[in-house]
């Protein structure tokens, strides 16, 4: 219905500019548009429309259609619809009007474009390098079909440092990481302060690509990747594994048994569990509250050790592969599940009393790192942030997927957009997974648990994704391909949104909130980056330059 | 001397209690009396190095155990029976850890600001009266020589942070001097009330000024007047935040500032530091006792036969046991609340608790009868309301303005 209005909008602005239109389904639209409307479409879009933001997909199509493919995916959360606005941008003439200027929250997936793709944004605001390395000579771009995935470029330049802006006047830069305590993974924030007081801030990250898109596309095979998938995330992997099988499920009309679904959608309010857990602890920890984050951790493994049984990790599941789960749940495992769910429900409620009713962590918690709603609409901010300034968006129920039209549940929102509001959104959310949990349970009946799938997977086919994550909207993008392995693969964590917002969240805030701040929107540098940290212990004090260590990891590669 | 036990015992307890007194009178009198004063002095100087840094030793494992019970977990149990042996290793691993110093720093600075730390630390004790005729050096200014020692502290923590040329540890430098400047206010002037009605400075004459007994038996410590419980808490929060323990550890503030002007220190010259912070908080602790808690005195006439000392580390073990306490309780305070609390709730409220300390010495000549109790209650009251209303205002939603962003263009 939705989508039929938003088509005859379209055709009534656009005229012959617009191309074509796919809706396989009632909540997808694929809106294909020439390159030069592509602004405007994602202006209406954004701005009229109201829509949300969700990423850009840059595709080397050269090898099948002689051009770029651009796609800017689009969520009508209220009308539960998934869109995309694609076009094709000639071989000799890689450029595309940008829409950042229009959508604030396109930067950085535009820079990456470029970077990776070699499309270039034209009237960019800030067309610095986002992702490639700051020595990496212009010109080669690894997500090109003629590169391979093992490509080493020519002329690396060590020496090349990033061009950070000018720091207001008066301030001092205090360089936030790539080290830091309460990091857990490297991400450089340069922080221009007065005082304590901080003015402004630069990120500088994905020091840690791991080029996942790419080794997919060209040697992985359909089911290999849900494993690469999910270690993407340190923490919540199995939503990346979920979310890229169902968006080849899509792509291929494909539907998991009706147990499968329920499997998934148990393993990953499993995952929110531990993942909120850990948050809380992470987060009293940075306030200097070491008790609360070692009781955390205690009432935590449980939700361990139960999906170790069921999985055989404590993470990486290893959950799905195209059309159905791995895993089955016996009645043991069943029973086992609900005892820990009945403990924990207890432990954390006499935690949520003790930190609701705590005013020292109020105090800390409370008007700092604001993001209100109309930051959140601009950066099309998700997940907990969202939430907490009182935006209802929840994939779970916006866009369902696996089990979750079957089951109810509350979407916890809270006024005020602070890191106070964060806390109370993430710890009321856990009872309601627990709440799922149980409903799956109760609901789930015996039957296979994967398809029989005998044809090759149709060619050139589009799926779309959203997958509420513990950090918000995780979102995959397919293109199917020959060889048993997709064209094109494009992941979008939800730090990759969130941490947009941050430099706008610090302004003019202490530099003491500098670390809540970004704690709170439970960042995850891994997903954002996808890449992966490789611990090289030694038990000599050799110091290792530069150069050793690329040698080092390039000898390892071939 | 002492109340309810026969004369014969009487003497044994008394023995007992100048036990070490006479141990060192007679040590001192076998050497020729040109050196008798100096060797008196290195004897005292000793004994507090040796006593105080056992308790630290101890105190260092009994935090670990402890937090680690109120979070849940065991704490060190691996060296020794039950961890026992745990600051041994400590000790070792310090010891034999690289000294590191950035290129940048400045050196001299840098090597000196450790040594600032402890050595005033360990001077403050010479006031301090451990027991019965125990201090080792009766100063008719000591409360002074106390602060005047204390703010070296300061000084140390702001050459450390300034000499790593490191902003970590600027900050934390920074945030040290302006977080003890502000705490040195309210802790001296929680201790003017004593001063006033002790009307000495020497805090071997204050002890003795909480001679005596109230109703034949509760000892008469500072702490059991109005003005004087009120003394003890304003003094007790002050502390906590002159000597930088939870919550109010900010200058460290691992999670913030990574560990402060601690940044660029490793091996010896961070124990030293680590040693300073709780010689810091174990001589605040004695200063505590000694003004309000009656030092070295018993609390009930019938337990006077427990040697005084035994008192004294009594009295320090629960301070000790009340810092633990605090930091497996509280989450760490930011910067400006800090000054808040400072400057705009503790400053007025020592300020009255003078005045009520005065109003508590005007009013002792009452004698009708209540007048106790309405001593207790006007002097009460003038603390007491102030606490809840100023508490109130400091707890108060602050208001936040709009907030505006320009995105990058």
């Amino acid at each position: 219905m939705v989508a039929r209005d938003l088509l005859n909008r379209l055709k009534e602005m656009l005229g012959p500019a617009l191309l074509r239109v796919d809706t396989p389904a009632d909540d997808r639209i694929f809106i294909h548009v020439e390159r030069d409307a592509i602004r405007a479409v994602c202006r209406h879009v954004f701005r009229d429309l109201g829509a949300r933001y969700v990423i850009s997909i840059g595709a080397d199509d050269r090898p099948f259609s002689g051009q770029y493919l651009v796609a800017h995916d689009f969520a009508f959360d209220a009308a539960h619809l998934l869109g995309s606005v694609v076009t094709h941008v000639p071989e000799g003439d890689p450029r595309l009007d940008s829409i950042t200027p229009d959508v604030p929250a396109a930067n950085w997936a535009e820079r990456e474009l470029r970077d990776l793709v070699g499309i270039e944004p034209v009237g960019h605001v800030e067309p610095k390098r986002l992702i490639l390395p700051d020595g990496w000579p212009e010109g080669a771009h690894p997500l090109r079909k003629d590169v391979a995935w093992n490509f080493v470029p020519e002329g690396y330049d060590p020496e090349r440092a990033f061009k950070f802006g000018e720091p207001p006047p008066g301030c001092t830069v205090v360089p936030f990481g790539p080290f830091h305590p309460t990091l857990d993974e490297p991400a450089h924030f340069r922080l221009y302060v007065e005082g304590e007081v901080v003015r402004g801030c630069e990120y500088r990250g994905f020091m840690v690509h791991r080029g996942i898109e790419k080794l997919a596309e060209s040697v992985l095979s359909y089911n290999d990747i849900p494993m690469a998938a999910e270690r993407i995330c340190g923490i919540c992997g199995c939503v990346h594994n979920v979310a890229y099988a169902q968006a080849v499920e899509e792509a291929a009309v494909l539907r998991a048994p009706p147990r499968a679904e329920y499997i998934r959608t148990i393993m990953l309010e499993i995952e929110r569990l531990h993942s909120h857990l850990l948050w809380v602890g992470l987060a009293c920890h940075i306030l200097g509250f070491d008790t609360l984050f070692m009781q955390s951790f205690r009432i935590r493994e449980p939700v361990m050790w139960i999906a170790e049984k069921i999985s055989g990790n404590r993470k990486t599941y290893a959950l799905c592969l195209i059309g159905g789960v791995r895993w089955d749940l016996t009645l043991e495992l069943i029973a086992e599940l609900r005892r820990v769910l009945d403990t924990l429900e207890a432990e954390w409620r006499a935690v949520i009393k003790a930190v609701l009713g705590d005013k020292n962590v109020q105090q800390r918690a409370r008007g700092v790192g604001v993001a209100d709603r109309s930051l959140v609409q601009e950066l099309s901010l998700i997940g907990p942030v969202a939430r907490a300034a009182g935006v209802p968006l929840d994939c779970r129920r916006d866009h369902p997927y696996a089990a979750y039209d079957r089951v109810e549940f509350e979407v916890v929102t809270h006024e005020g957009g602070d890191v106070w509001a964060r806390i109370v959104v993430r710890m009321k959310e856990v009872l309601q997974s627990i709440e799922i949990i149980r409903q799956c349970l109760d609901k789930m009946e015996p039957g296979p648990i994967q398809l029989a799938i005998t044809d090759e997977l149709p060619v050139g086919r589009y799926g779309l994704s959203s997958v509420e994550a513990p950090r918000g909207e995780s979102h995959h993008f397919v293109i199917t391909g020959e060889n048993h392995r997709p064209r094109r693969w494009r992941v979008r964590a939800p730090t990759y949104q969130n941490l947009q917002a941050v430099p706008a969240m610090i302004k003019d805030q202490q530099l003491a909130d500098m670390t809540i701040t970004l704690g709170s929107i439970d960042p995850c540098f891994s997903c954002t980056d996808r890449f992966e940290i490789v611990d090289l212990a030694t038990s000599t004090t050799r110091v290792w330059s530069a150069e050793e260590l690329a040698r080092l990891a390039r000898a390892g590669r071939r | 001397m002492i109340a309810g036990v026969p004369p014969s015992a009487a003497t044994m307890f008394e023995a007992l209690d100048q036990l070490f007194v006479s141990l060192k009178h007679w040590l001192v009198g076998q050497l020729p009396p040109a050196w008798q004063s100096w060797v008196s002095l290195a004897i005292s100087a000793a004994a507090i190095l040796g006593v105080f840094m056992t308790l630290f030793a101890l105190t260092v494992l009994i935090e670990r155990k402890g937090l680690g019970r109120i979070q849940n977990r065991y704490g060190p149990n691996r060296v020794g029976p039950w961890g026992l042996l745990q600051p041994i290793a400590d000790l070792i691993k310090m010891l034999t850890k690289e000294d590191l110093v950035p290129s940048g720093a400045d050196r001299v600075v840098h090597f000196v600001a450790p040594v600032v730390m402890v050595v005033p630390v360990l001077m403050a004790y010479a006031v301090i009266p451990i027991g019965r005729n125990m201090a080792a050096v009766d100063f008719n200014a000591g409360l002074l020589f106390f602060f005047a020692v204390g703010a070296c502290i300061e000084l140390a923590v702001f050459m450390a942070g300034w000499s790593s040329r490191n902003k970590y540890s600027l900050l934390g430098g920074m945030r040290a001097i302006a977080q003890m400047i502000s705490y040195e206010l309210p802790l001296i002037l929680s201790t003017l009330p004593v001063v006033m009605l002790a009307g000495s400075l020497s805090l071997v004459d204050i002890t003795d000024a909480q001679a005596g007994h109230s109703g034949g038996w509760l000892a008469r410590w500072h702490v059991f007047t109005p003005w004087g419980l009120a003394g003890l808490l304003l003094f007790t929060v002050a502390a906590t935040a002159e000597s930088n323990r939870a919550p109010f550890d900010l200058p460290e503030g691992e999670s913030e500032i990574i560990a402060g002007h601690l940044v660029e220190y490793s091996g010896i010259k961070y124990a030293l530091f680590f040693i300073g912070e709780y010689l810091g908080m174990f001589a605040v602790s004695a200063l505590g006792i000694t003004l309000f808690l009656g030092g070295w005195r018993a609390p009930v006439i019938w337990l006077e036969w427990v040697p005084s000392y035994m008192w004294f580390f009594l009295k320090l073990g629960g301070f000790v046991a009340l810092f633990i306490w605090l930091r497996g309780t509280l989450p760490r305070l930011r910067a400006d609340h800090l000054m808040n609390l400072a400057w705009k709730f503790l400053l007025p409220l020592v300020l009255l608790n003078a005045v009520s300390a005065a109003l508590w010495h005007y009013t002792a000549p009452w004698t009708f009868v209540g007048a106790g109790l309405a001593r207790w209650l006007l002097c009460g009251s003038l603390v007491g309301v102030p606490y809840v209303l100023l508490g109130r205002r400091l707890f108060a939603g602050q208001h936040i303005g709009p907030r505006t962003y320009r995105m990058a263009a």
